[in-house]
């Protein structure tokens, strides 16, 4: 297990498991979140007043908010939110309490009771990054997304399958999942606003929702209102029914995958074992933690919850695939990338032209797969 | 219908036409009459109060037999040859300001971050969000990254193809202002750097190799203005608290003068 950040995180830990096992204790709250800063430059007035705005927009763990630019379902919040079992109605409560606390955090910030011993580590959905997802460029996941994920996990990771909840039960998490991130980049916003801007207080609410909170909620309805732009469905693969048509992708992928303009080779290695060149990779959660010397890195350390942890870019002759593995999820990875990480896509985006056609996509994909199966990389002699 | 009353008719559509024109234009942002403010530049010039250092080689390591030739060197401090200090982010923090109209019309439609000789050029640039797009070009027979992540926008993750041959372009429109420079990366090329900022108004420079800004036709009144540094971030100087600090424009140009920099504040952290 690697070594905790901070010398307070067993503490932190054991109030956390017992705020989450409610041992009769307060009912949990948001923690500020200040991470990457030094504690002290942030005044008491500061904190309060951020996280006043916060309470007014997005409400407490056990009663959320809508805030009504968010466009957000209270009566599906309110099934995730609270603790665990029904309420005084009988209606159902505590989804996310129950299912993804452990890992996720009361916050959604990815560093709950068993994060530390992940890798990859759970999602931070503060950031308001996800990764596997079908839209371009740096749009948000749309709902399908989302459901995708839980329904299927995210295979190489700790992150499971929940397709045995009701699709009630799904849908809510899907919600409390965007209200997580609205509230976390929110959050980022208000604390460098307050803090590194020094805006005057008390804050101007009006200020707040249309400078802040209105363009995020906007970024989450730009997929869902305008697919056509932002989302990528697969077309059609190009028959790979008999063994030569497969060969033949293969032998097409092979020699994209080693081609300029896909640098494929950089980061996954000319076997496509994952180590290549390019060593030192991190997801944006991480490339916070890291200063330019060790030295600075062990000091940035205390400020978050979690050590400094490496990507490594996949590994193909595995043939696990956290985006799943099927043809039609490689073709979105490469089209797309992975949001948050160094995996940039290939495909078109707004304002950005492809790098590779679906036809090359579709031949790269075999050639993966076909690494996953025990192909070789290297053009045979 | 009389003419009269057709005349009467029309006189009141009119009057609705006008009366709605006013009330859109009041309603308008704040992009003014050059008659009624009056408007004044703001110069002044950074110098590096010191001997600047060598500035270091960077490692390439990626991509050598392309990039190996070119003496590529950190960017984090430039110094002109008369110490001038360049790369000084200057822009107005002040919200709500009278925009002259003329910046309006000579605002470029694009702000270019090229790739060439294996670095981005320029280092430093702004941009006014809503009025211009952040336009990148790859004019190296590499392919290239170009990678930002701004606060509360969209991030960007975008291959451009090697050139020449094709037009190797891209285009990304930032939704939001930023307080401070956003830093850009590649991830092909772990050395390269360059920082923009996005501001919704015209009112941000940067300075050049003799130290020197000019932030032109700003409106006559007080302003506060925020300086920032790569390496200090906001950058420290003798009466600047955070970066920051209020001036009175004055119609024709209010000139700050040599404003000296310790070397003490630029250091490599």
């Amino acid at each position: 297990m690697p070594p905790p950040a901070s010398r307070l995180w067993p503490v932190a830990m054991m109030a956390l498991a017992l705020a989450v096992a409610g041992c009769g204790g307060p009912p949990p709250q948001f923690a500020l979140n200040i991470e990457g800063r030094r504690p002290q430059s942030v005044s008491p007035k500061q904190r309060e007043a951020v996280e006043k705005a916060l309470r007014k927009l997005f409400g407490t763990p056990d009663e959320p908010e809508v805030a009504e630019e968010t466009h957000l379902r209270a009566e599906l919040l309110a099934m995730a939110a609270g603790p665990v079992g029904g309420d005084a109605e009988g209606n159902q409560r505590g989804l996310f309490r129950r299912h993804c606390v452990t890992c996720h955090g009361i916050s959604g910030d990815g560093a709950g009771p068993t994060a530390a011993v992940l890798d990859p580590y759970p999602r931070d959905f503060r950031l308001g990054l996800f990764k596997y997802t079908s839209t371009r460029g740096g749009a948000k996941p749309v709902r399908r997304d989302l459901r995708r994920t839980l329904l299927r996990g995210l295979p190489g990771t700790a992150m499971p399958s929940f397709a045995q909840l009701r699709s009630g039960e799904i849908e809510a998490l899907i919600e409390y999942v965007k209200y997580l991130s609205l509230r976390g980049q929110t959050e980022f916003y208000l604390v460098e606003l307050v803090v590194d801007g020094d805006e005057p207080l008390p804050l101007t609410m009006e200020f707040v929702v249309r400078d802040g909170l209105t363009p995020l909620a906007r970024s989450w309805a730009a997929p869902e209102e305008n697919a056509a732009e932002w989302v990528v469905v697969p077309p059609p693969r190009p028959s790979v029914a008999t063994p030569e048509s497969l060969a033949e992708s293969v032998a097409l992928g092979r020699a994209l995958y080693a081609a300029k303009p896909s640098q494929c080779v950089k980061c996954h290695g000319p076997d496509g074992s994952g180590q290549g060149e390019e060593t030192e990779l991190y997801d944006d959660a991480n490339k916070r933690k890291k200063g330019v010397t060790p030295e600075q890195t062990a000091e940035i350390a205390p400020r978050f919850r979690l050590p400094i942890q490496r990507l490594r870019p996949r590994d193909f002759r595995q043939g696990v695939f956290h985006g799943g593995a099927a043809p039609e999820d490689l073709y979105l990875r490469i089209t797309l990338g992975i949001k948050g990480t160094p995996m940039p896509g290939a495909g078109a985006a707004p304002g950005v032209r492809a790098v590779l056609s679906p036809e090359e996509t579709w031949h790269l994909v075999s050639f993966i797969r076909a690494l996953g199966a025990g192909a070789e990389a290297s053009p045979s002699p | 219908m009389t003419s009269r009353r057709k005349l009467t008719r029309r006189l009141l559509r009119q009057a609705a036409a006008a009366a709605g024109a006013a009330a859109w234009a009041l309603a308008a942002p704040a992009i003014v009459s050059a008659a009624e403010p009056a408007w004044g530049d703001l110069v002044g010039r950074l110098l590096y109060d010191g001997k600047p250092p060598e500035r270091q080689k960077l490692k390439v390591d990626k991509d050598v037999e392309c990039c190996g030739k070119f003496d590529v060197r950190d960017e984090s401090l430039m110094v002109g040859p008369q110490r001038g200090l360049a790369n000084v982010f200057l822009y107005v923090r002040t919200r709500n300001l009278s925009i002259h109209p003329a910046l309006a019309e000579a605002a470029s439609k694009q702000v270019t971050l090229d790739n060439k000789d294996c670095i981005f050029v320029p280092h430093c640039m702004t941009l006014w969000v809503g009025r211009q797009e952040y336009y990148l070009l790859n004019r190296d027979p590499v392919a290239q990254n170009i990678a930002f992540s701004p606060l509360g926008d969209l991030p960007a993750n975008i291959i451009l193809a090697p050139a020449p041959g094709n037009n190797v372009d891209a285009v990304y429109k930032f939704s939001r202002a930023q307080m401070v420079p956003v830093p850009v990366a590649c991830n092909y090329h772990p050395w390269e750097s360059a920082f923009v900022l996005p501001r919704d108004n015209p009112y941000a420079t940067v300075s050049g190799l003799d130290g020197s800004f000019r932030i032109a036709k700003l409106p006559v009144g007080k302003v506060e203005v925020q300086a920032w540094q790569e390496r200090a971030g906001y950058l420290e100087a003798p009466g600047w608290v955070k970066g920051r600090f209020e001036v009175t424009i004055e119609p024709g140009t209010t000139d700050l003068g040599t404003i000296k920099i310790a070397p003490a504040k630029l250091e490599k952290k």
